[in-house]
C-alpha cells in the first residue's frame, strides 16, 4: 500500500512539473495554431542556462526561473516579431518546419557552446527527501511541483481573470471577431507566443535538477509534450494537466510495478486507447457548431 | 454621416469595388442588394476598416475613417455585425459581449453600465449568460453579436447579412431589434441577399453590380424599380419607376 501511495504521489508531483512544460506548447497552438516544436528546445536552452548559473554563481536552480522566466518571454517575444510572423496564417505544418528548425539551430549552438555532454545541477537538496511517515518525498520533485502548479495557477489567472488573458482566448478561438471588437491580431500573438516561452523558463529550470540533460534531450521532450497534449487535447489548457498528470502516473506506476524501460510506452498506448474514443482528446470540446460544421 | 467617394477596394487579385460613391443620412436604415460578386460585404469592409481602399474616402460627419485601423475606427463609433460567426464560441455569452466593450475595459463603470444597457435591450444576455457561444442557435448568435455591437454605443452599425441561415421566427426578432436601434438614432447600414426582407426593413435602398452603385433611393423607390423587380423578385412587384429613385451610369456616377 505504501509503495502504491509513493508511486502515485512521485507521479502526481512529477505531472505537475510535465503539465507545466505542456501548457505554454498548448497555449501557444491553441492561440495560433502553431505546433511550437522548439519548445523542448527552449527547455533544454534554459536547462543549460539555469545550470551555468548554478555552476558560476551557485543560484539554486529553481529560484533561477526568477531571471529564465523574464529572459524567455523576451526571446519569445523577439521570435515572435522576427521569425513566428512570417508564417501567420500559414498551415501548422508550416509552424512545425519552421520551429523544427529552430529548434535544431538552438541544439547546434548549444552543441558548440556547452558541449555534447550530459549535465544536471545538484543543489544541496539534490539528494534529500521530506518524511510523512512511511513516504519520503524527493525535495527537488516538491519544489518543483510547487513552483510549477505556483505558475500555471498565474497563468490560469492571468487567461481567464485579465483582459489580455480573454484577448489571448478571444484570438484563439475567432481571430477575425476579435479584430472586429479592437484586439491587435499581432500583438496579441506576441505576447501568446512570449507567454508560451516564458513557460519554459521555469519548466527548463525545473528539469536542470529533476533530470540529466545534453543538447539533443529536447527530442525526447517536445515527443512527451506532444503526446501530452494530444491526449488532453490540443489547446486546452485543463487538458494539458490532467494529460500531464496521466502521463506522470503512468511513469511512476509502470516503473514502480513493471520495469522502468516500459514506463513511457505505457503512456502512448493510453493516449492511443483515449483517441479511439475521444478522437478531441480528453478536454477537447465539440461544440454544437463543430457538430454542424 | 457616412459618405464614401469613388471607393476603389480588393482583396489582391484586382479590384472588387471599382469607384464606389454612397451617401447614408444619420438615423437611416440604408441596404445595399445586388448579385453575388457585386461587392457588398466589401463594402462593409472598408468602412470597418478590415480592408483599407486603394483610392477614395470614407468620411463619418468630419472624421476621415479611410486609412485608421479597425481599433481606431470602432472607437469613431463604427461596429460591424459580419457575415460568418463572430462570436468566440468556447466564451460565455456574458464573456462574449463584454468583449464587444474591449476598448473601454480601463472605464469598469462606464462598462458594466453598457452591459446593463445591452441586457435590457437583448433580454438574451442575461437569460444565456452562462450558455456557451457556440452553443447558441443561428438566431441567437445573431443577436448576441449584435447586442456584443452594441457595447461601445455605436453611432453607425453595419451588419452583413443579418438574415443569413435564420428562421421566420429568429428572423423576425433580429428585425425588431434593427428597428429599436434605429429608433434610437443609431445609423445602420445592412448588406442583404434577401432584397424584400431587406429593402422591407430599410429608409434607403443601393443597388450594387460589378463593384460599382447602380441605383440608389429610397427603400420603396428602389424596390418598385422595374429593374429591381426584373433581376431580384422575379418580376413579381410594382413595376412603376419611381421618379427620384436615382440610376447611376456604368461609371457608378448618377446619371441624373
Amino acid at each position: 500500500m505504501t509503495e502504491l501511495l509513493q508511486a502515485v504521489i512521485l507521479g502526481l508531483l512529477i505531472g505537475g512539473v510535465y503539465a507545466l512544460m505542456a501548457s505554454g506548447l498548448t497555449l501557444v497552438f491553441g492561440v495560433m495554431n502553431i505546433i511550437n516544436v522548439a519548445q523542448g528546445a527552449f527547455l533544454i536552452f534554459v536547462a543549460m542556462v539555469t545550470w551555468w548559473l548554478w555552476k558560476h554563481t551557485g543560484i539554486d536552480p529553481i529560484l533561477a526561473s526568477v531571471i529564465t522566466t523574464p529572459m524567455m518571454f523576451g526571446l519569445g517575444w523577439v521570435l515572435y516579431r522576427t521569425v513566428i510572423v512570417r508564417i501567420r496564417g500559414s498551415s501548422p505544418s508550416m509552424s512545425v518546419l519552421l520551429t523544427f528548425g529552430l529548434a535544431l539551430t538552438i541544439e547546434g549552438v548549444l552543441n558548440l557552446t556547452a558541449g555534447n555532454k550530459f549535465k544536471s545541477a545538484t543543489p544541496s537538496y539534490f539528494e534529500e527527501s521530506f518524511r510523512v511517515g512511511s513516504i519520503a518525498l524527493p525535495k527537488a520533485q516538491v519544489y518543483g511541483f510547487v513552483a510549477a502548479i505556483l505558475v500555471l495557477g498565474a497563468l490560469y489567472v492571468v487567461l481567464t481573470r485579465t483582459w489580455t488573458g480573454r484577448a489571448i482566448r478571444a484570438s484563439a478561438q475567432n481571430p477575425s471577431g476579435a479584430a472586429l471588437v479592437g484586439v491587435g491580431a499581432t500583438s496579441t500573438a506576441a505576447l501568446a507566443f512570449a507567454l508560451g516561452a516564458s513557460t519554459s523558463g521555469v519548466g527548463g529550470s525545473i528539469l536542470s535538477v529533476l533530470y540529466p540533460f545534453f543538447p539533443a534531450s529536447h527530442y525526447d521532450w517536445i515527443s512527451r509534450l506532444l503526446g501530452i497534449i494530444v491526449l488532453g487535447g490540443m489547446g486546452s489548457l485543463p487538458g494539458a494537466l490532467v494529460g500531464a498528470l496521466v502521463l506522470g502516473l503512468a511513469e511512476t506506476l509502470t516503473a514502480t510495478y513493471g520495469s522502468l524501460r516500459w514506463a513511457t510506452l505505457v503512456f502512448y498506448v493510453v493516449i492511443l486507447a483515449v483517441l479511439l474514443f475521444r478522437p478531441q482528446g480528453l478536454f477537447g470540446t465539440r461544440l454544437r457548431e463543430d457538430a454542424v460544421a | 454621416m457616412l459618405e464614401l467617394t469613388g471607393v476603389v477596394a480588393g482583396y489582391g487579385g484586382g479590384a472588387v469595388l471599382q469607384g464606389v460613391d454612397l451617401v447614408c443620412d444619420e438615423g437611416t436604415i440604408t441596404c445595399v442588394v445586388g448579385p453575388n460578386g457585386a461587392g457588398k460585404s466589401t463594402v462593409l469592409r472598408v468602412v470597418s476598416g478590415l480592408l483599407t481602399p486603394s483610392e477614395g474616402t470614407v468620411m463619418m460627419g468630419d472624421i476621415q475613417l479611410s486609412g485608421q485601423s479597425a481599433a481606431a475606427i470602432l472607437r469613431a463609433g463604427v461596429t460591424q455585425v459580419p457575415q460568418s460567426q463572430a462570436l468566440f464560441p468556447h466564451m460565455s455569452v456574458r464573456e462574449n459581449v463584454l468583449m464587444g466593450g474591449f476598448l473601454i475595459r480601463r472605464d469598469k463603470k462606464l462598462l458594466m453600465s453598457r452591459l446593463e444597457q445591452v441586457q435590457q435591450l437583448v433580454p438574451l444576455v442575461a437569460d444565456r449568460a452562462a450558455q456557451h457561444g457556440g452553443n447558441l442557435s443561428g438566431g441567437q448568435r445573431r443577436m448576441v453579436e449584435i447586442a456584443r455591437c452594441l457595447m461601445l454605443d455605436p453611432k453607425v452599425l453595419l451588419l452583413d447579412e443579418p438574415s443569413l441561415g435564420l428562421d421566420p421566427r429568429s428572423l423576425a426578432a433580429v428585425a425588431e431589434l434593427i428597428n429599436r436601434l434605429h429608433g434610437d438614432g443609431v445609423t445602420v447600414l445592412l448588406v442583404e441577399q434577401n432584397v424584400r426582407l431587406g429593402l422591407g426593413l430599410a429608409t434607403h435602398g443601393v443597388v450594387m453590380e460589378g463593384g460599382k452603385v447602380r441605383l440608389t433611393g429610397s427603400a420603396t423607390e428602389v424596390m418598385n424599380h422595374p429593374e429591381i423587380a426584373t433581376l431580384y423578385l422575379g418580376g413579381t412587384s410594382a413595376t412603376t419607376k419611381a421618379a427620384d429613385a436615382v440610376p447611376h451610369d456604368s461609371a457608378g456616377a448618377p446619371s441624373q
